[in-house]
């Protein structure tokens, strides 16, 4: 029947010149495994039937294709529900990267103090990416920056002789909520202080993953320099964070620290509601040097 | 890159466990988890970064056949412990083989160009992983 055609079949050892009258249930397979661009070598007579069964059982045909239907609907269904709930377009604006502008930007968060021009630049109504302004939100450098973070926590650790993979666990999943939280709260600060709404969340978490790039550093100097590197670095990249986030309050339509404190400004926002936006903007820049620090100062004893 | 097998890949992820336990260190679980939620993470940052997508499978391809030089060195943790200076730039240079030319096959595959030092550096956080593991 079919296991002795196929055993028949392979009388001759190569595959690629296949039986000269191969049984009907042989044809597209052994034609298919031979045009393969690999190139299938042929160990040996045994090995080329069992898979050559198993490829020619039409039963194994089946489950193959009811298989890779599943696997198919499988990956429609997740591509569906992650597309509910997380805009792909939006977050790709976020992606839009290059190195020039990679490098530009690490430069301005280690030494934001010359630079002159902070805001975001439009054409027609649509914000430019970030491969075209400098200014713009970008989340590639707060996701790298949160992933070296964690491996440079299991790098700490391991040199003080403390690893384990549990740690690392450990120590990526603390940070990963006090990221979630400060979002939540930033969120909620925003909904309650600002009248429109330019910030959407990948906003806040860019703005809010910035200072990993400033725990990277702290934590590197200490490690390289001891504890007082750790602290030098700790207040640098502190006060550089802050002055950009500062830079930043436009967004939170503070309209300068001075005249924000003056009284409401001529677009009729109430004062209350103005005081709330500068808590906002010096809460969230006072902040980030007490998350730095929080993070980072059991990496460097 | 129409011709994607994981053959190569799967087959260097079983050596890479092999040589690990034989330097004395059980972890294949943490190998193929690792290189797994490590194929995924690049597999998302390369659709978010290009304009044209990429598939899984293709993604597992060229990281996986880029995974070779860390099995040598892991294999030189066999015969010596790399907890030490030279163990150290062995690593670093190893990690930065493998993550350059991954990042060389991913960008000439998807033509992103300004964009290969970008991928180079989460593939060299990928094998940074791997390095722990080998190292520690």
């Amino acid at each position: 029947m079919a296991y002795h055609s196929g055993y028949g079949a392979h009388g001759s050892k190569h595959r690629a010149r296949a039986a000269p009258d191969p049984p009907p249930l042989f044809d597209d397979t052994s034609g298919g495994y031979s045009s393969q661009p690999g190139g299938y070598p042929a160990p040996g007579a045994d090995v080329a039937f069992n898979v050559n069964h198993l490829i020619g059982d039409p039963m194994a045909n089946m489950a193959m294709t009811y298989g890779s239907s599943i696997a198919f609907h499988g990956k429609d269904m997740v591509h569906k529900e992650l597309h509910r709930f997380v805009s792909v377009n939006k977050l790709k604006y976020f992606f839009a990267v290059d190195t020039a502008y990679v490098a530009k930007k690490l430069g301005l968060l280690v030494f934001p103090y010359t630079h002159q021009n902070w805001e975001v630049q439009y054409s027609r109504d649509v914000p430019l990416p970030p491969r075209q302004d400098l200014n713009a939100p970008d989340l590639y450098i707060p996701t790298m920056a949160f992933i070296t973070y964690v491996l440079l926590a299991g790098m700490a650790l391991g040199i003080q002789k403390r690893f384990s993979p549990e740690v690392l666990g450990l120590c990526a999943s603390t940070a990963l909520v006090w990221v979630v939280m400060e979002v939540l709260a930033l969120l909620l600060g925003v909904y309650l202080a600002t009248v429109r709404s330019d910030l959407s969340t990948f906003h806040l978490l860019a703005y809010s993953g910035y200072k990993y790039v400033g725990m990277i550093l702290s934590v590197l100097t200490g490690l390289l320099f001891g504890s007082d590197g750790y602290y030098v670095a700790l207040a640098w990249t502190s006060s550089a964070l802050m002055y950009f986030i500062l830079q930043l309050s436009p967004l939170f339509q503070v309209r300068s620290l001075r005249t924000a404190a003056l009284g409401p400004d001529s677009m009729g926002v109430p004062a209350p509601r103005q005081h709330l936006q500068l808590y906002l903007t010096l809460g969230a820049a006072a902040f980030q040097p007490l998350m730095i620090y929080w993070l980072t100062f059991h990496l460097v004893r | 890159m129409n011709e994607t097998d994981l053959t190569g890949p799967i087959l260097f992820c079983g050596v890479l466990g092999a040589s690990l336990l034989l330097a004395g260190k059980v972890q294949f679980g943490y190998v193929y988890g690792t290189s797994a939620i490590g194929c995924l993470g690049i597999h998302a940052l390369l659709n978010l970064m290009s304009s044209s997508g990429v598939s899984y499978v293709c993604v597992a391809s060229i990281l996986g056949y880029c995974l070779l030089p860390m099995v040598i060195l892991s294999s030189c943790a066999i015969f010596f412990s790399l907890q030490g200076t030279f163990g150290t730039v062995l690593a670093l240079v190893i990690i930065g083989w493998c993550s350059l030319s991954a990042s060389k096959m991913v960008t000439s595959a998807l033509a992103m160009e300004g964009q290969q030092l970008l991928i180079a550096y989460p593939c060299a956080l990928l094998y940074g992983l791997f390095a722990l593991l080998t190292v520690f």
